[in-house]
């Protein structure tokens, strides 16, 4: 059961990281952003084959967070100066992304079996091995956190914000909103690039279909998050999207535990959004047709 | 100070439903007017204001703001000197953000944004006067969300928003059409005293006669596209409901049968 925890507060955090970019396009910027799909991939597979050839790990790291703001700026180029809508347009970053993660790559996947990863380094750092994964992923996204949450409560992330949620008074107030949706959707690529590098490190190799069921995953955990502490302040908000992901892992892992096949968690992911979603709706039918 | 020069505007030009809404339309606004806008419905008194801050682009013509061709500016730029109320009350702020947060937006609305905080104590301060000055109480409630206000609350908020940095030019758009009768009169009296007392030029479109007549010292009627009255100063003070209307008749040469307007109902 220990081990069950920990192994899921790992998995809750690195896909957290994912889950605040989802976060991020979905919830502040009110954006339906598909790329994810294709950036997730694309991070692991730019960090992977950095790895693979002996770069330095951490430097991997920053070059996926860069190609994900790449992903990013691309769909949202399309969506704002190419009039294609937000869905379509993230759909269209993610197609020709698969593409791309297997040129970056050259095959199907990358082993980094023996490979120099970040991990090699905290290890050698002094981190014992059974505590590497949590602490590395903790110390990364509690930096991650802080800046996300500093960056929203800037003059830029107001006006971030207000294109999310009234863009009509954001340019009626001088924000240029293009250029905003274009910014919002690099972070968010950035940060899931970022989760997807990592963990490619963690699971030892990147393979051409971990991104699909991405956005789904990041959804799940960021409605999760909100069911359980729900929409206030922005420190708040941005944990409670690392709360949805670390118990959408647990509940994944409790899952299989019970028996379940891998190939049945699209369907309880399906089930755990739902009875998310309609969690509010329940209580309060639970209130009228009790009183 | 604002030119408008021959503006033409057609929606769904080269379709069977093409509309030409503004046909060479000719505006010439002073430093420190104050024109309340009416006419009936479809006559172009939206898109007057919406061409004015760039939401629509023109078909035809040129607008100048001080001498400044601004006709190719995009809304957002156009924004920094330009405020705006809507009818909408829900169109002012933005909900999810708190009553702070929205005024720290409006305190950058002329400046470059950038990487600093967007509140501190100086400026929550400064909001904490300013709001008072309403008379609503919002003072004490800065960090609230402001989809929890009411309508007036939120067009009181929108108002404040729209002129805190002063704006070169204050668009209100039937501000008030969407309140109850109570909150009109105190929206009313809010705009007369902000636009008095910065001095802020202003076009107010209305569908209450009465308001017309009363606020301002300009009145404009528009009729399908073209401005058919402009009256100004003590003949504007004299006026009545039913001048207006036989004005009206005389010059669109049909019969005014609004009675919404008449009788300054809502929609």
């Amino acid at each position: 059961m220990f081990n069950l925890v920990i192994t899921s507060l790992e998995q809750g955090i690195v896909f957290g990281i994912m889950a605040l970019g989802v976060f991020v396009t979905f919830k502040v910027l009110d954006f339906p952003d598909l790329t994810v799909d294709g950036s997730f991939p694309l991070g692991a597979a730019v960090a992977s084959i950095m790895i693979f050839y002996g770069g330095n790990p951490f430097l991997a790291l920053i070059v996926a967070t860069a190609a994900g703001m790449g992903a990013g700026f691309i769909t949202g180029f399309l969506n704002t100066k190419g009039k294609i809508t937000g869905l379509l347009a993230g759909i269209l970053t993610m197609t020709a992304l698969y593409s791309i993660n297997l040129r970056v790559m050259g095959r199907s996947n990358v082993t980094l079996l023996n490979a120099k990863t970040i991990f090699t380094y905290f290890e050698k750092w002094g981190i014992p091995r059974q505590w590497v994964f949590l602490t590395t992923f903790i110390i990364i996204t509690v930096i991650i956190k802080i800046l996300l949450d500093s960056f929203l409560k800037t003059e830029v992330g107001f006006a971030l914000r207000a294109t999310g949620n009234n863009p009509n008074m954001a340019r009626a107030l001088g924000v240029n909103t293009e250029a905003m949706k274009i910014l919002g959707l690099s972070i968010s690529n950035g940060l899931v690039a970022l989760s997807g590098a990592l963990v490619a490190q963690y699971q030892g190799f990147a393979d051409i279909g971990m991104g699909v069921g991405t956005v789904v995953a990041g959804l799940a955990s960021v409605i999760i998050g909100e069911m359980i502490i729900g929409e206030r302040k922005i420190g708040l908000a941005t944990f409670s999207a690392l709360l949805g992901s670390f118990i959408y892992r647990l509940s994944i892992g409790i899952a299989l535990r019970l028996g379940f096949a891998a190939t049945d968690l699209k369907l309880l992911t399906t089930i755990l959004v739902i009875i998310a979603l309609s969690t509010p709706r329940i209580r309060n039918l639970v209130r009228s047709v009790t009183s | 100070m604002l030119k408008l020069n021959g503006i033409t505007k057609i929606f769904n030009k080269g379709t069977v439903n093409e509309n030409v809404v503004l046909r060479d339309l000719y505006l010439d606004v002073n430093d420190g007017d104050f024109i309340s806008i009416i006419g009936s419905n479809g006559a172009g008194k939206s898109t007057l204001l919406n061409i004015i801050a760039g939401v629509y682009t023109v078909d035809g013509g040129s607008i100048l703001l001080e001498d400044r061709d601004i006709t190719k500016l995009p809304e957002y730029e156009r924004a920094k000197f330009i405020g705006r109320v809507f009818q909408d009350p829900m169109m002012g702020t933005a909900p999810s953000m708190t009553i702070e947060e929205n005024l720290s937006m409006a305190y950058c609305r002329d400046k470059r944004r950038k990487l600093k905080w967007g509140l501190n104590n100086q400026m929550r301060e400064m909001f904490r006067q300013k709001l008072a000055e309403l008379g609503l109480g919002l003072e004490n409630r800065m960090d609230t969300k402001v989809r929890l206000l009411s309508g007036g609350q939120r067009q009181a908020l929108t108002l404040l928003i729209a002129t805190m940095v002063k704006p070169k030019l204050l668009l209100l758009d039937e501000h008030t059409a969407a309140l109850d009768p109570a909150t009109v009169r105190q929206i009313n009296d809010l705009t007369e005293e902000i636009v008095l007392q910065k001095g802020i030029t202003t076009l107010m479109i209305t569908h209450n006669m009465e308001h017309a007549i009363k606020m301002g010292n300009r009145l404009i009627m528009m009729d399908k596209g073209q401005i058919v009255l402009d009256i100004r100063g003590s003949e504007k003070m004299s006026l009545t409901v039913d001048d207006l209307i036989d004005m009206f008749e005389s010059k669109a040469q049909r019969k005014f049968d609004e009675d919404r307007i008449v009788l300054g109902m809502k929609h």
